[in-house]
């Protein structure tokens, strides 16, 4: 399942953001876009290192596909930053 | 009676598993693990061996509880964070695809920062058996008695 959505929130002590939703399933069309370069310059690299490019875009694929049902809140020194991947 | 419970009594009853399939599989019903339908698959026949049934934990969770006095910030540090077990697994096998020819330099970086590890001598396999193994860890840290309130946690859910 690819990320589609970041929500974050960050506050210090002086202010507090509003909830911000961003679209990631929006980044996909410009990703999509450049992805003959970037499928080029990974097939470069892994080929440099004698790495299987397909091995290479798995794992990437993975690590994206893997992303949603992260949650990340962390408060310190008065400050919070919550971001959470749907 | 549990549900789970009844169905392997009764699937004893009707002489579709052993008595000691049976044992192992009442064994391993307990809270939050997967249902008897899951498990008939792997216990079969007579001959079937029934195997150690574990939860498939989705997430690693790191919870850090630290006040004032621990930490030296104003106000108490809180770190709550959820990590999906499939980002885990990538993240190790991204491991992988360090050239031979950076090991070398990075065995020396981790070394000189107090990390004692050969990264030549790590195989996927093995990272994918500590992953794997991970569900079974909790790490509970509690302050001792002037740092109460300093709470570590590592589980898996």
């Amino acid at each position: 399942m690819i990320p589609s959505i970041a929500v974050l929130r960050v506050e210090n002590t002086r202010w507090r953001s509003p909830q911000l939703w961003i679209p990631l399933f929006l980044l996909w069309i410009p990703v999509l876009l450049i992805s003959p370069l970037i499928f080029l310059v990974l097939l470069g690299l892994s080929l440099a290192n004698g790495i299987s490019p397909w091995r290479v875009f798995r794992i990437f694929w993975d690590i994206v596909s893997g992303l949603p049902g992260t949650h990340v809140h962390v408060r310190a020194d008065g400050n919070t930053v919550q971001v959470r991947v749907l | 009676m549990n549900e789970n419970r009844r169905q392997i009594l009764e699937m004893l009853a009707a002489g579709k598993i052993t008595t000691d399939e049976a044992e192992r599989l009442l064994a391993a019903i307990e809270p939050g693990t997967v249902t008897v339908s899951e498990l008939k698959g792997s216990v079969g026949g007579g001959d079937a061996k029934a195997t150690t049934v574990k939860t498939c934990c989705k997430y690693l969770r790191v919870l850090v509880e630290a006040d004032e006095s621990m930490t030296g910030m104003k106000g108490p540090t809180t770190v709550n964070v959820r990590v999906p077990m499939q980002l885990l697994r990538a993240g190790v096998r991204l491991a992988s695809l360090i050239p031979q020819q950076a090991h070398g330099h990075l065995d020396e970086a981790l070394n000189r920062h107090g990390v004692p590890l050969t990264l030549s001598q790590i195989k996927p396999e093995n990272l994918e058996e500590l992953i794997d193994h991970l569900e079974d860890l909790t790490v509970d840290v509690n302050g001792k008695e002037g740092n109460a309130a300093t709470k570590v946690r590592v589980f898996c859910e």
